[in-house]
């Protein structure tokens, strides 16, 4: 990464939080918009986070992003305290939306290792337009030049009534501060507050450096210049004024007892100033406001690198774990305490085994909330009114496939908006209501999910998407052939998506292929169901976890396969009279009056196998959820966990493998291949 | 070696301090993720300094300071602000901070602020 900033963690933990911070931000806003007011606990939770991404962005060096997040800050300063009286909501959601982007970008950049150099100054200049026109006439003050005015001064110095001990020294000190201290009169005034230590007779010049913020200019200029009298040394006076911070020059003078000017200061500090602790309160509520009912929770973030690691080294446990107690070595040996110990390992590393897969298990709420953003983007640049319906967030679904369903939704929220929902003048025609609804919901069914998008637009008409297949060359088989749900599917063909249809949204070259291919390499399917005029609903479904799932060992001639045991329904072995040929010479299997085709698995692998006789072998009965068909192999051999990996890439690169999901690893050592049975159902 | 409390609600201001501090020889005992963490934590850790953000939830960091001084007269407070926030650092100062820094500031200026408060 040939990047300016090499701190590596740091920035993993910049791009982290920032990224939080601005999806917080990009919900707070929406929702805000929903009920079209800004409640003053967003309000101030939009500040905080403007105000964190602010700080971190400083930190970072990138200036673009800071100055950004410091105009918004100064926005919601404004509203906060209620000042705001001509603020157009609309306008600032948008721009506040538009940072949210600009941010992204830019925090996709930082990722990339490349340059940071995006321009905020447009949206700034915007930021400072509604700012304006937020302080309606009234205000032309910053705001946190108005709070110190009109703040009572407060002093800390010696309010004690007793006269002033006689020193025996006097010094004058005059203290330049570095250029780039900030707030001079402060740092002036930290000063002052230890010399209380030390001393009880002192003047400092200038003199009201707590209220006047002009003194900042006196202090850069002149110095700080003061004058006071104690019974240490010159020495011990340097070094005490040489703790200050960021202090630049100190010119530090002993005067003589005799020197007169050293007279005015006799009157006692004090009466400078009478505290009025009456008029901090005011700012101690604001403070107050701030919090919010965050509660502090004992979570820590960790990499997902790491979190892959240590998957991997769960999977590795479980497959030497196997190897160890299914030891070849081991076979014909009486070892009753051995399948004991071996027993209480098996539990434990299935105990870690889940909790690592709770781990790395994350709600789509995340996923699921980032489509009302572009609904709402999508239907004000269409003109449509769409509401969106969310059910089932809280599903949760290992982080990797999360990471690969998202952009697929996001299409599909996309392209159901663009080309499904009407506008509400065609709705209304239709004698729908004016407002479309998206449903994006989500359920656990078994080890899988099903996310499902169903909305009332017009539906899929099924002529136009034959006719465009035919005219793209995607038609395999003959329409009269073709079910309803294997027409809709040619929408997934990648090709199907013309120019023609190109829009601002959908259909920028990614077709819905896209979806389709991302889907299906994490091992889940789509599927389609369309009513014209009533609505599309799209279903898809994925698996809980890539990672290690349980499985059954078959064998076939020398080979081992593995089927995912949540695909089977049952295994038997077959009597010959139960089998049908159907004219294409198809296996056809009777079961309960249901019957089913036969799939010859050492037929479909091309394995040679001495098992041919259907009596022989064994029956397995798998359902990816619609269809069911029945397998045919040589024997079962047990029931094991096994570590899903994937097939190598020059395997797959060879050719496109149907039926095989994967492959991994067994107890003795040996490769099983890891059977894909929804491919094989389709095949 | 010094002890610091660390006081940010920011993930990344923690470590970006943390790692500025761990490589000029402080020593960070305790990161506070609020005020009312970083009150208990002052009184259970007694660090030499504490490194206090203003703007966070539940307790701000001037409460916390005031808390803290409350117990500790002499407790070494150092604010960490941000442009904008003047009224707030001068309320800070005036409750007793020792010091405080401006976001964004260079690592030499978080050290030497610390270590002259500190007075090493």
């Amino acid at each position: 990464m040939a990047n300016l900033y090499s701190q590596e963690p740091m920035i993993e933990m910049y791009v982290f939080e920032t990224s939080q911070l601005i999806e917080q931000l990009e919900t707070a806003i929406l929702l805000s918009e929903k009920y079209s007011s800004f409640s003053i606990e967003t309000i101030n939770e939009i500040f905080r986070i403007m105000h964190t991404i602010k700080g971190s962005s400083g930190m970072m060096m990138f200036t673009n992003i800071s100055t950004l997040t410091h105009a918004l800050e100064d926005l919601f300063l404004l509203m906060r305290e209620e000042k705001a009286t001509h603020i157009d909501y609309g306008g600032l959601s948008d721009l506040v939306l538009e940072s949210v982007d600009f941010i992204k970008v830019e925090l996709e950049k930082i990722k990339n290792g490349d340059e940071v150099d995006g321009k905020s100054d447009m949206i700034i200049t915007e930021i400072n337009h509604l700012l304006k026109a937020a302080r309606g006439d009234n205000a032309s003050l910053p705001l946190e030049k108005k709070g110190a005015a009109n703040e009572a001064p407060k002093f800390y110095i010696s309010q004690s009534k007793k006269p002033s001990p006689e020193y025996k020294n006097t010094f004058k000190a005059v203290i330049y501060f570095e250029d780039d201290c900030e707030m001079e009169n402060f740092r002036a005034y930290t000063v002052i507050n230890n010399l209380k230590d030390i001393t009880e007779a002192y003047e400092y010049f200038p003199p009201d450096i707590i209220d006047n913020d002009d003194t900042i200019q006196v202090i850069k200029e002149e110095g700080f210049t003061i004058l006071l009298k104690s019974d240490k040394s010159y020495q011990e006076i340097h070094t005490f004024l040489s703790q200050t911070v960021f202090l630049k020059e100190l010119e530090l003078t002993e005067l003589l007892e005799e020197d007169k000017s050293f007279q005015s200061l006799k009157r006692t500090p004090g009466t400078e100033g009478i505290e009025k602790p009456e008029d901090l309160r005011g700012n101690i509520a604001t403070e107050r406001e701030l919090r919010d009912g965050n509660n502090h929770q004992s979570i820590i973030s960790v990499s997902v690198g790491k979190l892959d690691k240590l998957m991997d080294l769960v999977g590795e446990m479980v497959i030497a774990e196997a190897m160890v107690t299914q030891n070849p070595d081991l076979k014909g040996l009486t070892l009753e305490n051995f399948y004991k110990s071996a027993g209480q390992l098996k539990k434990i590393t299935s105990e870690l085994q889940d909790m690592v897969m709770s781990i790395r298990m994350l709600p789509l709420h995340n996923t699921f909330h980032k489509m009302h953003r572009i609904v709402r983007d999508m239907s004000k640049k269409l003109g449509k009114e769409v509401e969106l319906e969310i059910n089932g967030e809280a599903t949760e679904v290992d982080k990797n496939i999360i990471e690969y369903i998202s952009d697929p939704l996001m299409h599909l929220v996309r392209n159901a908006i663009d080309h499904g929902i009407e506008t509400p003048k065609e709705r209304l025609e239709k004698g729908k209501s004016g407002v479309g609804t998206l449903k994006l919901q989500a359920k656990n069914a078994g080890s899988d999910v099903i996310i499902t998008l169903a909305d009332d637009g017009k539906g899929l008409d099924k002529d136009k998407i034959l006719q465009r297949a035919e005219e793209n060359g995607l038609m395999h088989k003959p329409v009269e052939e073709m079910t309803d749900r294997e027409i809709y599917s040619l929408i997934f063909l990648p090709g199907f998506s013309t120019k023609e249809k190109v829009t601002e949204f959908s259909g920028r070259g990614v077709g819905m292929d896209v979806v389709m291919k991302n889907v299906e390499m994490v091992g889940g399917s789509v599927a389609v169901e369309s009513n014209l005029n009533v609505g599309t609903t799209i279903n898809l479904k994925i698996p809980l976890t890539l990672a290690i799932i349980d499985g059954m060992n078959i064998k076939v001639g020398g080979s081992s396969y593995t089927i995912p045991i949540t695909s089977i329904k049952e295994s038997f072995r077959a009597k010959k009279e139960n089998i049908l040929t159907d004219p294409d010479g198809n296996e056809l299997i009777m079961l309960r009056g249901q019957c089913y085709p036969i799939l010859r698995l050492h037929q479909v692998f091309k394995v040679r196998s001495a098992v041919e006789h259907i009596a022989e072998g064994i029956v397995i009965v798998v359902t990816d959820g619609e269809k069911t068909i029945c397998i045919f192999a040589d024997e079962l051999v047990g029931q094991q966990q096994v570590v899903v990996k994937t097939l190598p890439t020059y395997i797959k690169n060879l050719r496109k493998i149907k039926g095989l999901a994967g492959c991994t690893l067994l107890g003795d050592g040996s490769i099983s291949l890891i059977v894909d049975v929804s491919g094989l159902i389709n095949i | 070696m010094a002890k610091v409390l660390i006081v940010d609600d920011a993930a990344f201001m923690r470590l970006s301090l943390k790692t500025m501090l761990a490589a000029n020889g402080f020593e960070v005992v305790g990161e506070a993720l609020d005020g009312a963490a970083a009150v208990s934590m002052y009184k259970e850790l007694m660090p030499d300094i504490v490194t206090m953000d203003i703007t966070m939830p539940t307790m701000t960091g001037i409460e916390a300071l005031k808390e803290i001084v409350k117990y500790n007269s002499k407790a070494k407070v150092v604010m960490i602000s941000a442009m904008g926030q003047e009224a707030m650092v001068k309320e800070a100062i005036m409750s007793g901070a020792k010091s405080f820094l401006v976001k964004p500031y260079k690592e030499e200026h978080l050290v030497e602020t610390l270590r002259k408060v500190l007075g090493v």
